[in-house]
């Protein structure tokens, strides 16, 4: 059975919410409703991810919120991966007929938070003994890691690192909400304060609060809701034999994406079409250098040559792959690629105001949870 | 370092008698790291604890200049290292590297243990860097 999404709600990007994390989560999951036309009662499915909003905001909350029956909930992955493979959970049970419409939804409080992104890590046992002591304990350390042994192998310069923040940038000051709108050249680029060398503040991704959600359904139901439906042509959950705590440092080519090629193949294939036909990609940008591998990895280009796909072929909205139209994590908002799937949906119902592609009938949308990876290929409703 | 995973443990007590020590699997004689309940190549139990001298080559560095934690603010800027070793392939070291600038690293440079603060139980292992590999 076809899946639709139907509604999409998120709460202003900031840094800092006066609102708590459940009343972020109630102003995303009701603007998604209003978007739909739906009410809470029509919701009988909820996922969210496994791992951070069973902490934050569970799943029976927000039923008892809303008034959710339900014959079917999940949790998948957490964060990104999640988001991008929650489609793929709901296109089986909808397809099974174990619920009529599903919600989704993932926030986090971040920018609150006394420990920020960086508290997430110490729920690893081995980083916590063998790291943490070390003062390596937050995620830009690790891609600093990676980014220097991808410039000793293939030569990239901090220019190359240079030329995706300005890209994510650019799609930001077309974006009114997103969270950071300063013009960034190459020069103001290299003056800004180095965090863990080679990567500095504009190659790190933003720190948010906020919550985002989006509303899923039968492709024949959606056409009959408020919004211009748009279609799940594919989407796919794939990881590998890693853990938290060791694919950081231990994995052979350790700028290898584990679970996108397998997540992107199959979600290519679900939807009967290849890398060539998609018009736009939302990608999870955590750092500048997470955008080049995941090119490699999905295969828009071979290993090594990001950084020349980047230049030559563009990633910008008049290039030949456009990336984060909404500025990404980098320059948007960091919610963990919850917003990736919202500005795809935007981008697919021609409702993405200044930052609207001139041709955006399939995008793709990739979600990273290190070490997993989720795939969503995301098509307009051109009946 | 107080750990509630037991497998952790033997890593710690020897560092302290100033050798340095990874999980080594005797039935497929691979190491592994970090240490794992069962050896994650073969699934044996009961891998052992094999010491190699502190020689090794950095495969990759990072300066941090950011305070991630309060407790390393007056730390900065310090050097985070990932080291290989020729005595346990196949995996790689956290640790942080002393005595150097970022700007005189190269990744392939040789680095060896220095065992003085953990001997003397004032802090975590630290490598030091060799001259520049000839690469």
């Amino acid at each position: 059975m076809d899946i639709a999404i139907a509604g999409i709600g998120h709460t202003p990007p900031v840094r800092r919410s006066p609102k708590n994390i459940r009343h972020l989560a109630i102003e995303a999951i009701q603007a998604a409703l209003d978007d739909a036309g739906l009410e809470g009662h029509d919701i009988d499915g909820v996922i969210t991810d496994g791992v951070i909003m069973p902490h934050t905001v569970p799943r029976e909350f927000i039923a008892a919120q809303f008034g959710m029956t339900r014959s079917f909930d999940g949790g998948v992955s957490f964060g990104g991966a999640g988001v991008a493979a929650a489609p793929e959970l709901a296109k089986l049970a909808i397809g099974a007929r174990k619920a009529r419409t599903v919600l989704f939804y993932f926030g986090v409080d971040w920018g609150s938070r006394a420990s920020g992104p960086y508290g997430f890590h110490d729920m690893y046992p081995a980083k916590m003994a063998f790291e943490k002591p070390y003062g390596f304990n937050a995620q830009p350390s690790y891609f600093a890691l990676w980014a220097r042994r991808y410039m000793h192998e293939y030569g990239m310069t901090d220019a190359d690192l240079a030329v995706v923040a300005i890209s994510h940038r650019e799609h930001a000051l077309r974006n009114p909400l997103a969270q950071a709108r300063t013009p960034m050249t190459l020069a103001s680029y290299r003056a800004a304060r180095m965090i863990a060398e080679p990567l500095r503040v504009p190659d790190c991704c933003l720190i948010s609060d906020g919550v985002g959600a989006f509303i899923m359904t039968s492709l024949e139901r959606a056409r009959d809701l408020r919004q211009p439906a748009v279609k799940v042509l594919g989407s796919s959950f794939a990881s590998e034999a890693w853990s938290g705590d060791d694919i950081f440092t231990q994995q052979a080519e350790i700028f290898r994406v584990t679970g996108a090629q397998a997540a992107c193949r199959s979600a290519l294939a679900e939807a009967g079409i290849t890398l060539a036909d998609i018009d736009f990609a939302e990608l999870y940008d955590c750092f500048t250098i997470s955008v080049l591998m995941q090119l490699e990895d999905l295969g828009f280009c071979a290993r090594g040559e990001s950084p020349d796909f980047v230049r030559e072929r563009g990633i910008g909205v008049d290039g030949a792959l456009p990336v984060n139209t909404h500025g990404g994590l980098l320059s948007h908002s960091y919610l963990l690629g919850v917003e990736h799937m919202i500005e795809a949906v935007r981008q697919l119902r021609g409702a993405a105001g200044a930052a609207q592609l001139a041709k955006a009938d399939i995008g793709l949308v990739g979600g990273w949870s290190i070490p997993d990876y989720g795939v969503c290929v995301l098509g307009r409703d051109a009946r | 370092m107080k750990s509630t995973e037991p497998e952790f443990a033997g890593h710690f007590e020897q560092l302290a008698q100033g050798r340095l020590c990874f999980p080594y699997c005797a039935a497929c004689q691979r190491f592994h790291w970090y240490p794992m309940p069962l050896c994650p190549h073969c699934r044996a139990d009961g891998w052992q604890w094999r010491g190699i001298n502190g020689s090794g080559t950095l495969y990759s560095w990072t300066e941090i200049h950011h305070a991630f934690d309060a407790r390393y603010t007056g730390a900065l800027p310090y050097i985070v290292a990932l080291i290989e070793f020729p005595q346990a392939p196949g995996i790689r070291l956290v640790a942080n590297l002393v005595g150097t600038s970022s700007m005189g690293l190269a990744i392939g440079q040789a680095v060896s243990a220095d065992f003085s603060q953990v001997l003397a139980g004032s802090g975590p292992l630290v490598f030091r860097a060799h001259a520049v590999a000839a690469s």
